[in-house]
């Protein structure tokens, strides 16, 4: 410290400490600024497993365990006299995207049948979920009826536990970011991107995915975890109030612009600031201004006003 | 002072020869030493001054780029993302400014931090003004003056926020639109003739172009150097204390302690803004996108100062609503939309005027209240702060259901049962403290303020001691003002027996009444004299006034 006491009130110290602070303002923009690099998705890329990669007996055993004890053991569900789902509602004509939303994003099995299902992880791993579907196709599903699993849209990026060693798991990490990346590159339509998603799905999801209130207490979920596959069976299978986009309503290169959209709205840096108010808008602005902002320059007027000198 | 310093040689020349032609020195002389009283509450006023003065500086910079027009251009600016997008000039202007132009997206978002910082300041600037009951004579033109800038500030606001042409903008201007149509009669006449034609039509943003960086901010600066010249001439109101009367101002002179101090509270302002603006994302259009008529989403919500407002329309109830012949009458969009502006607006500009009626108090007061020494003034306040706060509170419904994982139509019931039950008990609790402040303040006259000591007595008792107060203290509380009004001073009768015709009339007789509840709960401090309490004088019990 005497070195610093000595020197303080040297003619160059002023400039000395600008210097400083402008060599740290211009270091800590360099390390904290957004970089354009895309977010890392997490999610798989697959192709429909063959049939001898799949057990449908192990498939029956998941389903008998997990899911019959609402759904029934022939998926036919649980219904009351009048005809109302009193745990589970009828599989049979649902399809098996239905399913692999459901159960990859976590939300069956279900704890409560009464309660809307917030995302979870999934409670299964992927293969016994390639198993229980196999076993929906074979058994449970009626004539083909629902919409398929679009094996083409990459889904949940590979998990390093189930890779023995690093080098496979960085391998497989490797190619599923290549397919997603070709997925979300593959659509270059940023307006039919944003006029389908600000048109079908932003007054529920929001702008931005965050998800938002509904009525009757539920909620739209927000949409920043969910893989390009997840939104695309969500969008053809309509699950919980979500209405259902098939690909005849929205067609699947349609599919690719809106996805695309969110996901890289999703990944685009916040320029305006580090902070982005979670992207919540005007309601968490005007929090900020209020009590970060004026209560800033309140505080200030306390403190120059405080001191009163008895002449002055 | 005993010396005169001599100002340099070359300064004294050029004062000389102005003031031979202008006679400065006198006005400045006497405007310079003007004393200023001194008090964090007195600064609030300057806080919106300063963002104002922000926001000119930073509105011009902006407008050397924008383009208000509508025209559809395809974007080939150096945003990624949007390039290829049919999208209206305006909006493609804005990303230039933020992504093209040097220190743009800065500029754009200090002039958004600081227009939410400007209305807010008014609103606590307003606040501080009404508690306390410097509105009162001789100043109701002034405040009359601020409200109608706190309309203006928010209209303002709300075409400004509609400029950028993105989604937010466009969603706000179609909710004015819908409020415009509602009106009986006339509405889709004023709604064509404002658009242009149809929603959204190609002239709406060249049009609140104008009004925003003209009409409206001419008026704006017109009203605040008026606002600034009333107060320069009537002197600033100081709260009660020694020597400072009706008559006397005690404070800082203008030059140089108070200049000073507000100097420095501008560049305090300046850098609160800025450093908001410079780390926290405001209003993010490059991530929002155009807007286009098809567009929708949740979770958008108007700036904060028209957030009573869109409260006001969420919760109102529609079952209202009826139709005259083939013409619907929209009350849940009439009452809300319009109906809570007026009322906002109103209720502020008549409650001087009101207030006088009720007390007939014609004097000029230059000393403030005590809000606690005017229970109904500043319960009606607090009150007016609740329903406010419940309507600004419900506008945001949506993102506190999701939040707080509520139900979104319980909010709405929350929210309708509180606007009216919040007020009340606002009123209520707020009165029944300031009382109790009074009550207290009549203790600490009687008494002085206790010590912490505790003294046991010859007798065994135990006491605490109560010291006196400072004379600063005592001469507050000795002049507290007692709430009175001339209606109740009229006799019913006269000594003839013949009934008093002014109290005769409804008017007059309404006029008793509410005299009646703004004067009938009022802690008297008649008959205290200071530190005569018998805490001070155990020895001498019953010695009372040894002061």
């Amino acid at each position: 410290m005497k070195w610093i006491t000595a020197r303080r009130r040297h003619p160059l110290a002023g400039y000395v400490v600008v210097i400083l602070a402008l060599a740290l303002f211009g270091v800590g923009y360099a390390a904290l600024a957004p970089t354009s690099d895309q977010a890392q998705a997490q999610t798989l890329a697959a192709e429909a497993p063959s049939a001898d990669e799949v057990d449908i007996a192990e498939g029956k055993a998941i389903f008998d365990q997990t899911c019959a004890s609402c759904h029934n053991y022939d998926g036919s569900g649980t219904y009351d006299e009048d005809g109302n789902v009193t745990n589970g509602p009828d599989l049979r004509e649902v399809g098996p995207a239905a399913i692999d939303f459901q159960v990859s994003t976590g939300r069956m099995p279900s704890m409560d049948p009464d309660t809307q299902m917030p995302r979870k992880p999934m409670a299964m791993s992927e293969e016994e979920l390639d198993d229980l579907i196999a076993y929906y196709n074979d058994q449970i599903r009626t004539d083909g009826a629902g919409a398929d699993i679009p094996y083409e849209v990459p889904g949940s990026a590979p998990e390093r536990a189930n890779f023995e060693d690093e080098e496979s798991y960085e391998e497989a990490l490797a190619e599923y970011e290549a397919e997603y990346d070709a997925y979300i590159e593959g659509a270059d339509n940023t307006d039919m991107g944003m006029k389908l998603y600000l048109t079908n799905c932003a007054h529920c999801h929001s702008w931005s995915g965050g998800g938002g209130a509904l009525t009757d207490g539920r909620w739209a979920p927000e949409i920043h975890d969910a893989s390009p596959r997840q939104i695309y069976e969500a969008m053809v299978s309509g699950p919980g109030a979500m209405p259902m986009f098939s690909d005849g309503v929205i067609a699947p290169e349609e599919k690719q612009e809106l996805i695309s959209y969110v996901k890289t709205l999703q990944a685009e840096p916040n320029a305006g600031g580090i902070f982005d108010l979670e992207r919540v808008g005007q309601v968490a602005e005007g929090f900020i201004g209020w009590t970060v902002g004026l209560s800033l320059i309140i505080a200030c007027a306390i403190w120059i006003t405080a001191k009163q000198r008895a002449h002055d | 002072m005993s010396k005169t310093t001599q100002a340099p040689k070359a300064l004294r020349g050029v004062g000389n020869f102005i003031d031979d032609r202008f006679h400065l020195a006198k006005t400045g002389e006497k405007n310079l030493r003007k004393v200023f009283p001194n008090h964090w509450s007195f600064m609030l006023g300057e806080i919106a001054l300063y963002s104002f003065i922000i926001l000119l500086v930073t509105g011009v910079f902006l407008t050397l780029w924008f383009k208000p027009s509508m025209v559809e251009i395809v974007y080939d600016g150096s945003y990624e993302r949007l390039q290829g997008v049919p999208m209206s000039e305006a909006f493609a202007s804005t990303l230039h400014i933020d992504f093209d132009v040097r220190g743009g997206f800065l500029m754009r978002q200090i002039h958004h931090w600081a227009a939410l910082i400007f209305v807010a300041s008014l609103v606590v600037h307003m606040l501080r003004v009404f508690f306390t009951g410097a509105f009162r004579k001789p100043r109701e033109i002034n405040w009359l003056i601020g409200v109608a800038i706190f309309s203006l500030a928010m209209i303002e606001g709300l075409f400004g926020y509609s400029l950028p042409d993105d989604l937010p903008s466009g969603m706000g201007v179609r909710i004015l639109q819908g409020v415009m149509l509602a009106i009986p009669l006339v509405g889709s006449y004023i709604s064509m003739f404002l658009f242009g034609g149809e929603f959204p039509g190609e002239d709406i943003i060249t049009r609140l172009y104008m009004l925003h960086v003209l009409l409206i901010p001419a008026l704006l600066l017109g009203l605040i150097v008026a606002h600034f010249m009333i107060l320069w001439h009537q002197k600033h109101t100081q709260y009660p204390g020694q020597g400072r009367t009706d008559k006397t101002v005690v404070g800082t002179p203008m030059f140089p302690a108070f200049a000073v101090k507000a100097g420095g509270f501008f560049f305090f302002t300046f850098a609160v803004i800025a450093g908001l603006s410079a780390f926290v994302q405001i209003n993010p259009i490059h991530l929002f996108g155009p807007f286009t008529p098809t567009s929708i989403t949740s979770g958008l919500q108007p700036d904060w100062y028209m957030g009573f407002m869109e409260g006001a329309l969420r919760i109102f109830p529609n079952t209202l609503d009826f139709s005259i012949g083939p013409y619907p009458i929209l009350v849940a969009v009439l009452v809300p939309g319009l109906g809570s502006m007026g009322l906002l607006f109103v209720a502020l500009g008549a409650w001087p005027f009101i207030e006088q009626w009720i007390t007939g108090d014609k004097r000029a007061h230059n000393v403030a209240d005590r809000p606690r020494n005017a229970p109904v003034r500043t319960g009606l306040g607090v009150a007016g702060i609740i329903c406010y706060g419940v309507l600004w509170l419900a506008g945001s419904n949506d993102i506190l259901s999701e939040t707080f994982s509520i139900d979104l139509y319980l909010t709405t019931y929350i929210f309708r049962v509180l606007v009216i039950a919040g007020p009340i008990a606002g009123f209520i609790v707020t009165k029944r403290i300031c009382l109790g402040l009074q009550r207290r303040d009549r203790e600490t006259l009687e008494h002085g303020y206790e010590s912490g000591i505790i003294q046991q007595l010859p007798s065994g008792e135990f006491i605490e001691v109560h010291k006196e107060s400072s004379d600063e203290t005592t001469h507050v509380l000795e002049n507290k003002p007692a709430i009175t009004s001339t209606a109740l001073e009229e006799d019913e009768t006269d000594d003839r027996g013949v009934e008093n015709p002014e109290a005769r009339k409804p008017k007059g007789k309404l006029r008793r009444a509410l005299a009646h509840w703004y004067t009938k709960d009022n802690v008297s401090f008649e008959g205290v004299a200071a530190h005569s309490g018998h805490h001070l004088h155990h020895s001498a019990d019953g010695d009372e006034g040894a002061h």
